[in-house]
């Protein structure tokens, strides 16, 4: 709030006051009164007008910085009706209430939304423990078979199992600190169990892979077995045509753990590169692929951002992608 | 080994019961969950029939009718120390770490991958074994360090090389998990799949040709020991010994 918008917003009381004065001094003069007392009389009008605007103006632009810094602190700002100062004035108060009412209706919406959410939330993750039953069972009954068609089946019971399993983690990426295990991880442990569970998939496309992963890491196993399961699932999907490998490897950095996915297949266009880990992007070999759904890499970079991993892309085209994921090393769990 | 199997879901139960029973392991598995429990009248005691049971693991569900698996494993825990991994569908921390804490030896969740879960058996057997035998011992590892021979072929698993006629022949570490399975479904025709499948089981990642390629160098390692025609080929099928 400047002076000059104050003064615009009592322009029209300003312009009474004026014509008043005018009429004022017509009336005097018409009653014959001497000008200097006219001019007095006016002048102390226009002493009292002058005074009156700055201390109508210093007050209210008190008043509005308070309640801008009252809402600036705020964390939740549909909060401010509780938290607005008390004031003499009665516009102040009405608008204070109007507010309050306001933002109790808000708070209120906010709270049905929040039930609903978490009661479909809720109902995801039951549903999807409830499945995961039955898929045992199946992924058991292939196992049992052992035939061509119990591998068929094992391997798109595979995918039914990886996709509902992003059900389950796309329901509880936003709440990941209530649901996690941190522990030393033994990553060659991780990436072998992410492969034999692929292995339907990945040996029926002819895809071989070396894991050469030493380190160990502290961190919650079940998210990056999910991770790494993604990333290998990718690189599996979008392989090249003739002799794909993936290559999975870790490396010690001075205050993390790199561990790398690499595959030697169609690769990212790099207008691409910056968007894969949007949501719902699936790029044009995801288009070409048509089985892309554009919620791995988004779930992936949202898990390592929650577990404090970062992810990283190369990739050059047709000659491979490189995913790096960089594991913090924490010298808290190292020390004795 | 015995096994015993406490899962309320039949399909299950009977899947891993065959599974189990083909990795040749003997196994028990308690019936009738809903029966006994829905009607609430025969309230036959787990821990005492596990005792009668007498298992070397036990496989426990954690969402069990009645008790939970948790219960029945801290109750467990008072009288016996058998080695013991839970089951379960649900995949949150907070149940991974009861489970652990009320004296599971090792939590594997649902759906799991069949070679993994065998994997984890073993090596949960594998410990308790030397945590019996104490350390001094290096006796869990003559199980693996068995010697097979057929049709005169001494196969070393330990030492990885194979004898025949006094000579040897040293084996890669991909040769020798290739001659370990064919050794152990010989004379039959072993499918080329089920032998790439066994060694993804077995942390070996490789694809359809590079399988041939080991095998031809395998032949290449047999004959120079003077075995010959010892691997056949079912052109179509798979290799037999």
């Amino acid at each position: 709030m400047t002076f000059f918008h104050f003064m615009k917003d009592k322009a029209l009381l300003l312009l009474a006051n004026l014509i008043g004065m005018v009429l004022l001094f017509a009336f005097l003069r018409l009653t014959s009164y001497p000008l200097d007392d006219c001019v007095i009389i006016l002048a102390c009008w226009a002493l009292v007008l002058l005074a009156w605007l700055p201390a109508r103006f210093f007050p209210r632009k008190k008043y509005f910085a308070e309640l801008e810094k009252i809402m600036e602190d705020l964390e939740q700002r549909y909060l401010l009706g509780e938290l607005m100062p008390r004031s003499f004035r009665l516009e102040d108060e009405l608008y204070r209430e109007l507010i309050c009412k306001s933002n109790k209706s808000v708070i209120e919406r906010i709270h049905q939304i929040e039930d609903a959410q978490k009661e479909y939330r809720e109902y995801v993750e039951s549903w999807v423990h409830e499945i995961k039953a039955p898929i045992t069972s199946i992924a058991l009954a292939c196992e049992n078979a052992h035939d061509e068609r119990g591998r068929r089946i094992a391997a798109e019971n595979r995918r039914v199992e990886n996709d509902v399993d992003m059900a389950l983690y796309y329901a509880r990426s936003n709440e990941v600190y209530k649901d996690y295990l941190i522990a030393e991880t033994d990553l060659q442990e991780v990436c072998g169990e992410v492969l034999i569970k692929n292995k339907q998939f990945l040996i029926e496309n002819h895809v071989r892979a070396e894991v050469d992963c030493p380190h160990h890491v502290f961190t919650d196993k079940k998210w990056i077995t999910f991770i790494v399961g993604q990333l290998v699932l990718n690189g599996a999907k979008y392989r090249a045509c003739e002799g794909a490998c993936l290559y999975i490897f870790t490396e010690a950095a001075p205050r993390s753990v790199l561990l790398t996915v690499e595959d030697n297949g169609v690769g990212i266009k790099p207008e691409e590169l910056s968007r894969i880990f949007e949501k719902g992007f699936t790029g044009s070999n995801g288009r070409k692929e048509g089985r892309a759904t554009g919620m791995g890499l988004y779930l992936c970079q949202k898990l390592c951002r929650k577990l404090g991993i970062e992810i990283r892309v190369e990739s050059e085209v047709g000659r491979g992608t490189r995913m790096v994921l960089e594991i913090p090393r924490s010298d808290f769990a190292a020390m004795p | 080994m015995h096994i015993l199997i406490i899962e309320d879901e039949a399909a299950i139960r009977q899947e891993l019961k065959q599974l189990l029973e083909n990795s040749l392991y003997r196994v028990t598995a308690f019936e009738g969950f809903r029966e006994e429990t829905g009607a609430g009248s025969r309230q036959y005691d787990v821990v005492s029939e596990i005792m009668r049971v007498a298992p070397d693991l036990i496989l426990l569900d954690v969402n069990l009718p009645g008790e939970s698996g948790f219960d029945i494993c801290k109750r467990l825990r008072a009288v016996s120390d058998v080695p013991l991994i839970f089951v379960t569908g649900r995949t949150d921390s907070m149940d991974e770490l009861s489970g652990m804490l009320g004296g599971g030896d090792d939590y594997i969740t649902k759906p799991f991958n069949p070679p993994i879960l065998l994997a984890h058996i073993a090596a949960v057997l594998k410990r308790a074994r030397k945590d019996k035998e104490g350390n001094g011992e290096k006796d869990g590892e003559s199980v693996g360090g068995m010697r097979i021979s057929y049709k005169d072929v001494e196969l070393d698993v330990a030492g990885g090389f194979v004898r025949y006629q006094g000579k040897r022949a040293d084996l890669s570490k991909n040769e020798l998990k290739i001659l370990y399975y064919l050794f152990c479904r010989r004379g039959e025709i072993v499918p080329r799949m089920d032998l790439v499948e066994y060694l993804w089981d077995n942390q070996v990642f490789i694809d359809d040709n590079a399988l041939s390629v080991n095998v031809t160098r395998l032949r290449g390692k047999l004959a120079d020991i003077g075995i010959h025609d010892f691997i056949g080929t079912k052109r179509g099928m798979g290799y037999r010994i």
